[in-house]
């Protein structure tokens, strides 16, 4: 009897402390949340030689941004830390590959809960409302008068907060429209796309005579698509909207919503005539950018609205039917210069409150970036451009020749506008309503821009605080 | 006056201590697992917890919400599932189970395989069936329908028949287990009161009303609040069929959880719809217990 009463005694002894463990741990957790994480914020040069011989261990969360080596996804990332750490063997990697669907929700789980990773290659919309919320580590030091230079005013405002930069911009590309050329080869309307023209420009009239040569000539083509289930591949939606009624997304300062013109929102209703036309895929408002993108795939679907040299490069292996595909932008009302969102690929560093973190976080970027080996093979790797005017030619590929020529086309991105996060969080259940015919594509586009610019103006006013 | 000391049985003192050493890991899982969360969650219910901010908000999050017409509109999805899911899947469920519990052992065995496999299924993958079964251009659905002149439909894209076609999804996901309760609630029931009922010549659906629709009311209660819960709770079917859309139609209170907390981060008010959930869930629960509890001895 008095053994099992020691016992029970000694084991609920440790449960009591362990309790009190765990609730210390989560108090301190707590006391960090309350205070604001830039307050003790320690700016750190990439080259500080106190570190450079002290063991690091650095936690690298990576989306699919470079394709994937030998079908295996993480492989080209292994050998890039394999021989980062040839150079670095002081500086220990761990690398954890997070998909598209499931990372920004795995790391808005893990910001909240400070156990953010320390380096992610990510994209203008999520870091720089990271930034906004003061959760990274400015970046400044690493970048030398020369990539300052090399890199266009485009990117960099997606790339910065304020005058701080806070991602290290590596990989770019304009979003565009892609075609399935053999489809318009084998009905003999190639003469209907811009191909011939050296930027590719194009009128909505041209536009809506190539899907209606499709249409009625090869029936069982869908001439061009269109979605509005979720939130991915909102970038495609929104510029071809803006272009087809010659429009920006944002204003010239980026305080308000500009889309809502009388042109957009009769674009807008052309797309809901074009379902009933079929000349734009039915069930749009249930169908993912995905989705669409997979019928383009299968050589379903002529035209797609949401491509890159990218994606193309991406896709090369998914495709479920040989044909050809080229790049062309978004048709505009006269054929003017269309406006092209750019993507933007690059690196930024959480602010865990660990300096030597920081610094070892920042070599392993600038080596991704800028090693006179790897930096190209990267690029290579994620398939598109590079974010410096200067390296230029790195695929021999007409498509790849045609999509440098067509950074030209950069516009502002809306991911620069503050409270993106919620702002594209109205933009397809209004689409949706269009679609549904139960309004009319400008008063979806006002609704949307008052929801949109409450957001802004409530999102300036936090980041005021 | 003498004082009556009580002794205790060295024994029974053993026991009791036993007894609680056994409950004390299920006990401690409890604790850390299911009460901490949702303390915790209530807690965060005050504040404005966005990422890294933590501020005191009072009722703020609560006040919002009833001001917020999306929330509204998940509030009413919610219980339309709710309303039109459950007693679907308890009629289904005794439907199948009074058809096949009398069955030979084989019959009976195969029936219950049928019907069992998709609960036993991942959601996920019987969701990404039905999203193809449903896919407006290359669905079978609109291919069967269409062999009957029919215009092919936008199942998931429409107002109309969005949330209906949820139903279907989630009665066919929800069936398996109730109709092997039910089954075994039948087989239960002893064959003499039924026999009696016969010999005085009472009708089938007196025998169902008066004689097995009262014994099987452990298992009612027990189907109809678990089958309440799970409704309310369902999230996968929505996340992969619809997200919400078209224009919030199938849009529920679980789903505006999972978006307010791991799209937008802002976990004080995605926990003050859990709460709302909570409380919701915790009063139906209460008027099933009291309207469908009842102790049945067989």
């Amino acid at each position: 009897m008095r053994t099992v009463k020691k016992g029970l005694m000694t084991l609920l002894g440790i449960t009591l402390i362990g309790t009190q463990l765990v609730a210390c741990g989560s108090t301190s957790d707590s006391a960090k949340t309350t205070e604001p994480a830039g307050n003790d914020k320690k700016e750190t040069t990439a080259e500080t030689p106190k570190d450079t011989a002290k063991p690091v261990e650095i936690t690298w969360w990576n989306f699919p941004s470079f394709q994937a080596l030998d079908g295996e996804v993480g492989k080209y990332e292994k050998q890039i830390i394999e021989a980062f750490n040839k150079k670095y063997p002081e500086i220990k990697v761990n690398l954890e590959m997070i998909t598209f669907e499931a990372g920004p929700e795995k790391l808005n789980v893990a910001i909240a809960s400070n156990t953010a990773p320390d380096v992610i290659y990510d994209a203008p919309g999520r870091i720089l409302d990271w930034a906004k919320k003061d959760l990274l580590a400015p970046l400044d030091d690493m970048v030398t008068d020369e990539v300052r230079k090399d890199v266009p005013e485009a990117l960099w405002k997606q790339s910065m907060v304020g005058d701080k930069t806070y991602m290290y911009p590596i990989n770019t590309a304009p979003f565009m429209m892609g075609v399935n050329k053999t489809v318009f080869e084998k009905i003999g309307a190639l003469d209907l796309l811009p191909l011939d023209r050296p930027d590719r420009t194009w009128t909505f009239d041209e536009y809506k005579k190539a899907l209606q040569a499709v249409k009625e000539k090869a029936p069982d083509i869908i001439p061009s698509g269109f979605f509005a289930k979720s939130q991915a591949g909102d970038q495609g939606t929104r510029a071809y909207i803006a272009n087809l009624g010659n429009a920006s997304f944002l204003n010239d300062d980026y305080s308000k919503i500009a889309i809502n013109t009388d042109k957009a929102g009769a674009a807008l209703d052309w797309i809901r005539q074009g379902v009933k036309d079929k000349l734009v895929v039915s069930g749009s408002e249930s169908l993912t950018g995905g989705d669409v993108n997979d019928l383009f795939l299968q050589g379903k679907l002529a035209i797609t609205l949401n491509y890159s040299p990218v994606l193309r490069a991406q896709n090369k292996t998914l495709k479920k039917a040989e044909f050809e595909d080229v790049l062309v932008p978004f048709p505009t009302i006269d054929g003017a210069k269309p406006k092209l969102e750019p993507y933007l690929g690059g690196m930024a560093i959480f602010n865990n409150g660990d300096d030597a973190k920081i610094a070892a976080s920042k070599k392993l970027i600038d080596f991704i970036a800028n090693d006179p080996e790897w930096g190209k093979k990267d690029l290579i790797q994620t398939g598109g451009l590079s974010a410096r005017s200067s390296i230029t030619g790195l695929y021999d590929d007409p498509e790849y020749t045609y999509a440098e020529q067509a950074r030209d086309f950069y516009s502002n991105p809306p991911t620069i506008v503050d409270g993106y996060a919620e702002v594209r969080t109205f933009w397809f259940p209004e689409l949706q309503r269009v679609l549904l015919g139960k309004a009319t594509g400008k008063e979806a586009l006002d609704e949307f821009a008052k929801k949109a610019d409450e957001a802004i103006t409530k999102a300036k006013a936090e980041a005021g605080k | 006056m003498e004082t009556r000391v009580r002794k205790i049985n060295p024994n029974v003192l053993r026991d009791w201590f036993m007894s609680y050493l056994f409950l004390l890991p299920a006990f401690g899982f409890f604790l850390v697992f299911v009460a901490y969360p949702m303390l915790r969650g209530i807690y965060i219910s005050f504040f404005n917890y966005s990422l890294r901010k933590f501020e005191y908000v009072g009722l703020s999050n609560y006040i919002d919400l009833f001001h917020n017409e999306i929330f509204i509109k998940s509030l009413w999805n919610t219980s339309l599932l709710v309303i039109i899911t459950v007693p679907v899947v308890i009629v289904f469920s005794i439907f199948v189970a009074m058809s096949i519990y009398r069955k030979k052992e084989f019959a009976r065995s195969f029936f219950r395989g049928v019907f069992y496999l998709p609960a036993v299924s991942s959601v996920v993958s019987i969701t990404v069936v039905w999203g193809w079964i449903y896919h407006p251009n290359y669905g079978v659905l609109n291919y069967l329908t269409g062999l009957f002149g029919a215009e092919p439909i936008s199942w998931l894209g429409n107002e109309k028949t969005a949330l209906l076609s949820i139903i279907a999804v989630l009665i066919t996901t929800s069936v398996g287990q109730p109709i092997i309760l039910y089954v075994a609630s039948l087989g239960n029931i002893p064959t003499s009161y039924i026999e009696a009922a016969q010999i005085d010549r009472a009708s089938s659906w007196q025998i169902f009303r008066k004689i097995i629709w009262p014994m099987l009311m452990p298992t009612n209660l027990y189907i109809i609040v678990i089958t309440t819960i799970n409704t309310f709770q369902c999230f996968a079917i929505i996340q992969l069929l619809t997200s919400g859309g078209p224009y919030y139609s199938t849009s529920t209170v679980m789903y505006g959880v999972y978006e307010q907390a791991f799209k937008l981060g802002n976990f004080g008010m995605a926990s003050a719809m859990g709460v709302i959930l909570a409380v919701i869930i915790g009063i139906i629960s209460t008027i099933q217990f009291k309207y469908f509890g009842s102790d049945v001895e067989y």
